[in-house]
């Protein structure tokens, strides 16, 4: 189904202020079929009839089924290019140049909502390279944590389909990714720096202890929140950073309104957030 | 280096150069004519027209989705009652320098060139018009206009300039800066040289020449600010020179920032995110504006 420019705009709008997620023009066709069945599964009839349940009393439930439509819950490896590049460019060559000052050769990252492993294993991939030269002799560690028990035993196992290692550069691919009867299978090399945990974002009693931390990730997931947990979560992430850390969202996410402490700092394709 | 030291550089530079593109004779004679008090758009507007070329970019120009006219302007007496006389000297000089740059045996891709201009020009006046500076029409010409010694290194010191590109490839600074220490002089320096040369008004010789330096600017701080800011945007939103450059930048480490705040405060409330996921999707109008600037008429 087609859906006017118009309508288009206000749903843009509306899953902008309330969930943080910004919907490009050039998506439109997607958002258009993912809405289609949304609009199937709860029997409206137009657009504005939907809108007008989005709006409703029930429509923060309405609003999580259409966030799963639209997120696809997706996840694959070197997923977000521009933020890897900046990464590896220059935030971590200016971080690791302050940390070498203090004598302080010890990294520490954190992918907040890890699913089954892909951007843990990926920063693993992009620091190993780094471990002659740059991060030579430091201490690397990289945690992934998620809600879901079954995505951390599948990150622990460490075995992947075609479409997750898709992207990974072949350099790399060679290198930690073995292949077996079609299923692919990370290198022991990678998995040692990695260590998977369950953890509940809003349990304040665990977030207190996930401390020191360079290097945060989190995607797709403060979009399911509402803006007081979204601001409570993020003021963990916030604390959890060492003093010249920096925190990602998600391609298209925005932090606009949650959190006044952080700084964006804006490079080619993207933005992250510093402490 | 010092600035002085780089313009004097520049000067030599630019001077060396034996044909330096002119500003078409029309553009010339319409800059004259704005200089009578007296003057009816009707006379501007049929001495436009005896240059076809520059009628058509100037109706490209007004009608794109980047200028968005409230409806479509089909004549050139109407785009210039639109325009109002103020404005026709800025577009006389706009399609001129576009004219006078067609060369495209340069080191910079044309069109890559255009859309970084023409992005910040747009960029420029979305911000004008956001904070309330009075004329928006001006932010967007200094915008397109604000990188013209670029396009000048590109053509006439091809070479050395080539070797800037590929500096700025490997090591993580910014092109000006890359400049600087390959060149001895940066764009900003010679395309100052370059619009004085062609007579550019006061203002806009201002933003070519301290557009990544506003706290230096001698006419107008605030404008100079206003391109800079647009440009650091549209370089980290796909209008980098076809990925050439690559920056990264703290809005409230860069000075340019601070001198809008503190004329315009409420600049706080922006909604930065947002503000670049809009650019995202404006980049296919001036992409589209740009190939129709060029394409073959």
């Amino acid at each position: 189904m087609a859906i006017s420019d118009r309508d288009f705009e206000q749903l843009r709008d509306f899953i902008y202020n309330i969930c943080g997620m910004y919907f490009h023009t050039t998506k439109k066709y997607f958002l258009e079929s993912r809405l289609t069945r949304r609009m199937e599964a709860t029997a409206t009839k137009s657009c504005q009839d939907y809108f007008q349940l989005l709006k409703s009393p029930l429509g923060s439930k309405e609003l999580n089924f259409l966030m799963n439509e639209i997120t696809t819950n997706e996840t694959y490896f070197f997923r977000n290019v521009p933020q890897l590049a900046a990464l590896e460019n220059k935030l971590l060559p200016e971080l690791v140049e302050i940390k070498n000052k203090m004598g302080f050769r010890k990294l520490r990252i954190w992918s907040a909502a890890s699913s089954s492993g892909e951007e843990a294993y990926t920063m693993a991939m992009i620091l190993l390279e780094k471990r002659s030269t740059l991060l030579k002799d430091w201490i690397i560690e990289i945690v992934g944590t998620d809600i879901n028990e079954t995505v951390v035993a599948q990150a622990k196992e460490g075995i992947y389909n075609a479409y997750s290692v898709r992207n990974i550069p072949d350099a790399y691919k060679h290198k930690y990714i073995r292949e077996d009867n079609g299923k692919f299978i990370l290198s022991p090399e990678v998995k040692k720096f990695v260590t998977f945990n369950k953890l509940n974002l809003y349990e304040d009693s665990k977030m207190i202890f996930m401390k020191s931390f360079d290097f945060i990730f989190c995607a797709n997931v403060l979009i399911y929140f509402d803006t007081a947990s979204k601001s409570k979560v993020v003021q963990h992430f916030y604390n959890n950073l060492q003093p010249y850390g920096y925190f990602f969202v998600g391609q298209s996410e925005s932090l606009h309104g949650v959190n006044d402490k952080f700084k964006t700092v804006h490079f080619p394709g993207g933005f992250g957030y510093k402490k | 280096m010092d600035k002085n030291q780089m313009l004097e550089r520049a000067e030599i530079v630019v001077g060396a150069v034996d044909d330096l593109p002119t500003i078409p004779i029309v553009a010339t004679k319409v800059l004259l004519l704005l200089d009578d008090p007296e003057v009816s758009i009707d006379e501007i507007a049929d001495l436009m027209l005896t240059d076809q070329v520059m009628t058509a970019r100037v109706m490209k120009l007004l009608n794109s989705p980047v200028y968005k006219p409230t409806q479509e302007i089909s004549s050139l007496k109407r785009a210039l009652v639109y325009l109002g006389l103020r404005h026709i000297r800025e577009l006389a000089l706009t399609t001129s320098v576009i004219n006078a740059f067609d060369d495209t045996s340069g080191a910079l891709e044309l069109n890559f060139f255009w859309e970084h201009s023409f992005g910040v020009g747009m960029v420029s006046k979305i911000i004008a018009q956001k904070i309330g500076y009075r004329d928006f029409e001006k932010a967007y010409i200094a915008g397109i206009i604000h990188d013209l010694g670029e396009v000048f290194l590109s053509t006439f010191l091809r070479d050395p300039f080539t070797e800037v590109l590929e500096h700025i490839k490997i090591h993580p600074v910014k092109l000006v800066e890359a400049e600087e220490k390959l060149l001895g002089t940066t764009h900003c320096e010679i395309g100052l040289s370059m619009a004085r040369k062609w007579n550019f008004p006061d203002s806009y010789c201002d933003v070519i020449a301290y557009h990544h330096n506003p706290g230096q600017a001698k006419v107008d701080p605030v404008l100079c600010a206003i391109v800079n800011v647009a440009d650091l945007f549209c370089t980290v939103r796909g209008l980098n020179f076809g990925g050439r450059e690559w920056i990264c930048f703290n809005l409230c480490e860069e000075e340019a920032w601070t001198i809008l705040m503190d004329k315009y405060p409420e600049l706080a409330q922006i909604d930065v995110e947002r503000f670049c996921y809009e650019l995202d999707d404006a980049i296919p109008d001036v992409t589209a504006l740009v190939a129709s600037i060029f394409a073959p008429s």
